[in-house]
């Protein structure tokens, strides 16, 4: 009995070692991942000839996120450059997406030669520059002015000198209205008076309680989204501070006017009461129980599958100034052995013909302003009445300006968020749920 | 006298202590067959449980370099209110998911136990059905059930009753979660109550019946005393699963995207998988799944130690 008992620590000691031994090692040993980069002719390690045609074979991996129409445009640039192929994992939980690639790059391995990196989740990797190519040492400095400016600023370092990923696609915020509401409201149904209409908040407010009195339908559809509306309208930063990424939502005057004009809106029962995203709220949607919706771009898909409202919408400007949200970037993580070659695609990808080809198959909204004038984007689209939308967005995408998230943007903003729904919906009381936001933020500041 | 450097084999067995004597190499043989587990739990069960003791002295963002911190990540949690929040909802949640969901699972084994012999498969596949649905979906459905103007709301409004903000009250997040807890488990306990109540020899419940007891006789004094291992193991199956409620808050309270789920529904995994996945504090992620780790352990002794106190008495005083 004895002697089997020494048998079996002596097991469990040499499992132990061994399985520590396999795990503890930090090689590149090459796990048994799907996601791992193929097997083909890795004959990398050399720089990569400097020649304008490389006879070398090259497979890249590219991780996609949500609806793009990259893999056919993939395709398009393997049959002008039949040396580079590619393999492509697409996903549409961005959740999944971003986790899966901090975790290749902990471990070490099995990260994707390109990686499509969302802007809510840039600041979990902004800091990891050396987990990256810099970009601006492959000629991103070249092609910076292409791009809408605040879009660019987003995947660089604060002070400019590392460039993370290239931009795609943005989300210029908007005001979708009703117009067979409006009507009814007796408020004007073209875009250009619907804006001007609402051009300040201080109206939007006044014209909401119009709406609601004479109508006794909320104006506008959740509190998520007019909070958003002001929120973005911060200048330079909204909950951290650009310059030290302390925690300042509670200096920070927009926020608070954010948060009270929110609040103003539930006292004055002009707020509906949904949940973001869920079946109610698109019920709502399609059966005109509001009148107006703050979304940015790419949320005419979700209208759009309103099909029996085709026509009853339009298009206007957000008071005051517009936000984004939204939109993404390519970056080239430095598991990558072929960062010349991916970059060349990536830089093809982005360009100006290939972003119009991309905003026309998937609706990716462009980031290039000199597109704005194509004539791709004067024409009416039939389900907003006829209205030149792409237009509209482009006026908003340059009222954009550029602003400073923070790693703990997402987090510390549903804070907030919660704060505003228990003033709808339990009647709480809006100073102190004020306070307890703040509480809850820098609760979560004190540990980064 | 130096033994001959080739010893034939009838030698080896005559030497003194072979190294493979026969008892010895069946165990071996023995150990081998069992290996497989133990080398998949510790590479899969073991290592991480350690790593995750050692990552939580340590501040990490699992992309940059590792800091020791000590005991701070602990110091950071038992600070947060919103970390004592998620003990508290995973607790009652725990309660109001298990207890009434227990008792009606040993009812409908009893009932699948006493009914017709001819359909007892279909019942059991019926009720092990919801088991095996996907979490996510389940949630999905029943988020629709229980929103604002859902059909749980819709039934109180018809019977005369106020609407239940199950989506943001602090009991309606919990009755609402509970209920899904509920749905998903009772016919997986029910199942193995029965397979309890099918070991039960029927001569035993012949001979009471001779002695002269009833239906509710039987149940208390023969069945119950009876199922005592199996109603101990699904205990304490229950109370581990329970503390690990994660699919369905997050879903139920993750649908409006936003990166937090909301305080009357986030319990201990909620918190930790947060904190790791939406906020990069693998440290403080760890030192919380460090006191998940605690309190299970804890409340398992205390199952142990209950169902030990219970199992002195040879039942009958059941009450």
């Amino acid at each position: 009995m004895k002697r089997a008992k020494s048998w079996a620590v002596l097991m469990v000691a040499v499992l132990m070692i061994a399985s520590l031994a396999a795990c503890g090692g930090k090689n590149n040993t090459s796990s048994s991942n799907a996601t791992n980069k193929p097997a083909t002719t890795n004959t990398d390690t050399a720089a990569p000839a400097e020649t304008t045609e490389p006879v070398e074979d090259v497979v890249l991996s590219f991780w996609s996120l949500g609806t793009t129409n990259y893999e056919d445009l993939a395709k398009e640039y393997t049959a002008l450059h039949p040396n580079v192929t590619f393999k492509f994992q697409n996903t549409s939980d961005q959740t999944a997406h971003h986790n899966n690639l901090t975790t290749a790059l902990s471990a070490g391995s099995g990260a994707p030669d390109i990686f499509m990196l969302e802007i809510g989740f840039m600041e979990r990797f902004i800091g990891a520059q050396d987990k990256f190519y810099n970009l601006n040492d492959l000629g991103a400095k070249d092609i910076a002015s292409n791009y809408l400016d605040w879009k660019w600023k987003q995947a660089s370092s604060i002070d400019g000198s590392f460039q993370l990923g290239l931009p795609t696609d943005i989300g210029p915020t908007v005001a979708y209205y009703r117009t067979d509401l409006a009507e009814q409201a007796g408020l004007p149904t073209d875009p250009d008076q619907f804006s001007a209409a609402i051009d300040t908040w201080d109206k939007f407010a006044t014209v909401a309680k119009a709406f609601k009195d004479k109508t006794g339908k909320p104006f506008t559809d959740l509190t998520d989204l007019l909070f958003n509306g002001l929120r973005d309208q911060s200048a330079d930063e909204i909950y951290f501070s650009k310059a030290d990424g302390s925690f300042i939502g509670d200096k920070n005057p927009q926020i608070k006017k954010a948060f009270d004009f929110t609040v103003k809106g539930i006292q004055e029962g002009w707020v509906g009461n949904t949940q973001l995203w869920s079946p109610e709220w698109n019920k709502a949607i399609n059966d005109g129980d509001f009148e107006v919706m703050l979304g940015p771009a790419w949320m005419a898909g979700t209208i759009k599958n309103a099909k029996d409202t085709a026509g009853k919408w339009k298009i206007a400007q957000l008071p005051e100034g517009a936000g984004n949200w939204g939109g993404s970037f390519l970056t080239l993580p430095k598991e990558g052995k072929h960062p010349k070659e991916a970059f060349e695609f990536i830089s093809w990808l982005v360009s100006k013909e290939n972003q119009l080809k991309s905003f026309e198959a998937s609706g990716l909204f462009p980031s290039i302003p000199a597109l704005y004038d194509d004539p791709a984007f004067t024409k009416g689209d039939d389900f907003f009445g006829g209205q030149a939308i792409a237009g509209e967005y482009a006026k908003s995408a340059n009222r954009v300006k550029p602003v400073y998230y923070g790693p703990l943007h997402d987090q510390t903003d549903a804070f907030f968020k919660n704060a505003l729904k228990n003033v709808l919906e339990k009647k709480a009381d809006p100073a102190k749920e004020w306070d307890n936001a703040i509480k809850q933020a820098k609760t979560l500041a004190d540990r980064s | 006298m130096a033994e001959p450097a080739t010893a034939t084999p009838a030698q080896l067995i005559k030497s003194k202590k072979p190294f493979l004597n026969e008892t010895r190499r069946s165990r071996i043989t023995a150990y081998t067959f069992i290996s497989p587990f133990f080398i998949l739990f510790a590479i899969f069960g073991l290592y991480p449980i350690l790593f995750t003791i050692y990552l939580s002295f340590f501040k990490w963002d699992a992309l940059g370099p590792m800091k020791y911190v000590g005991f701070k990540n602990y110091h950071l949690i038992i600070d947060d209110p919103t970390f004592w929040i998620s003990f508290s909802n995973t607790l009652i949640m725990a309660l109001m998911g298990t207890v009434p969901q227990l008792i009606l699972a040993l009812f409908v084994a009893v009932m699948l136990n006493s009914a017709i012999n001819r359909y007892k498969k279909t019942f059991r596949l019926l009720f092990f059905m919801p088991n095996i649905t996907s979490i996510v979906a389940v949630t999905l459905v029943f988020s629709t059930m229980f929103g604002n103007n859902g059909m749980i709301n819709w039934v109180l409004n018809s019977l005369g009753m106020d609407n239940v903000a199950f989506n943001s009250g602090w009991w309606g997040v919990k009755i609402a979660i509970s209920t899904m807890v509920m749905w998903r488990w009772m016919g997986y306990n029910a199942i193995i109550f029965l397979s309890g109540l099918q070991s039960i020899p029927t001569d035993i419940y012949e001979a009471s019946r001779i002695d002269g007891a009833n239906r509710s006789q039987q149940l208390l004094f023969i069945t119950l005393p009876l199922l005592r291992p199996f109603i101990l193991f699904v205990t304490l199956i229950s109370t581990i699963g329970s503390l690990q409620l994660f699919t369905e808050p997050y879903v139920f309270l993750g649908q409006s995207g936003s990166g937090a789920t909301r305080q009357e529904g986030v319990t201990m995994v909620t918190y930790l998988y947060n904190e790791a996945f939406s906020n990069g504090f693998f440290g403080t992620a760890a030192a919380s799944a460090v006191m998940l780790l605690i309190a299970t352990i804890f409340f398992s002794v205390l199952n142990m130690v209950l169902s030990n106190r219970l199992g002195g008495d040879t039942g009958g005083k059941e009450a």
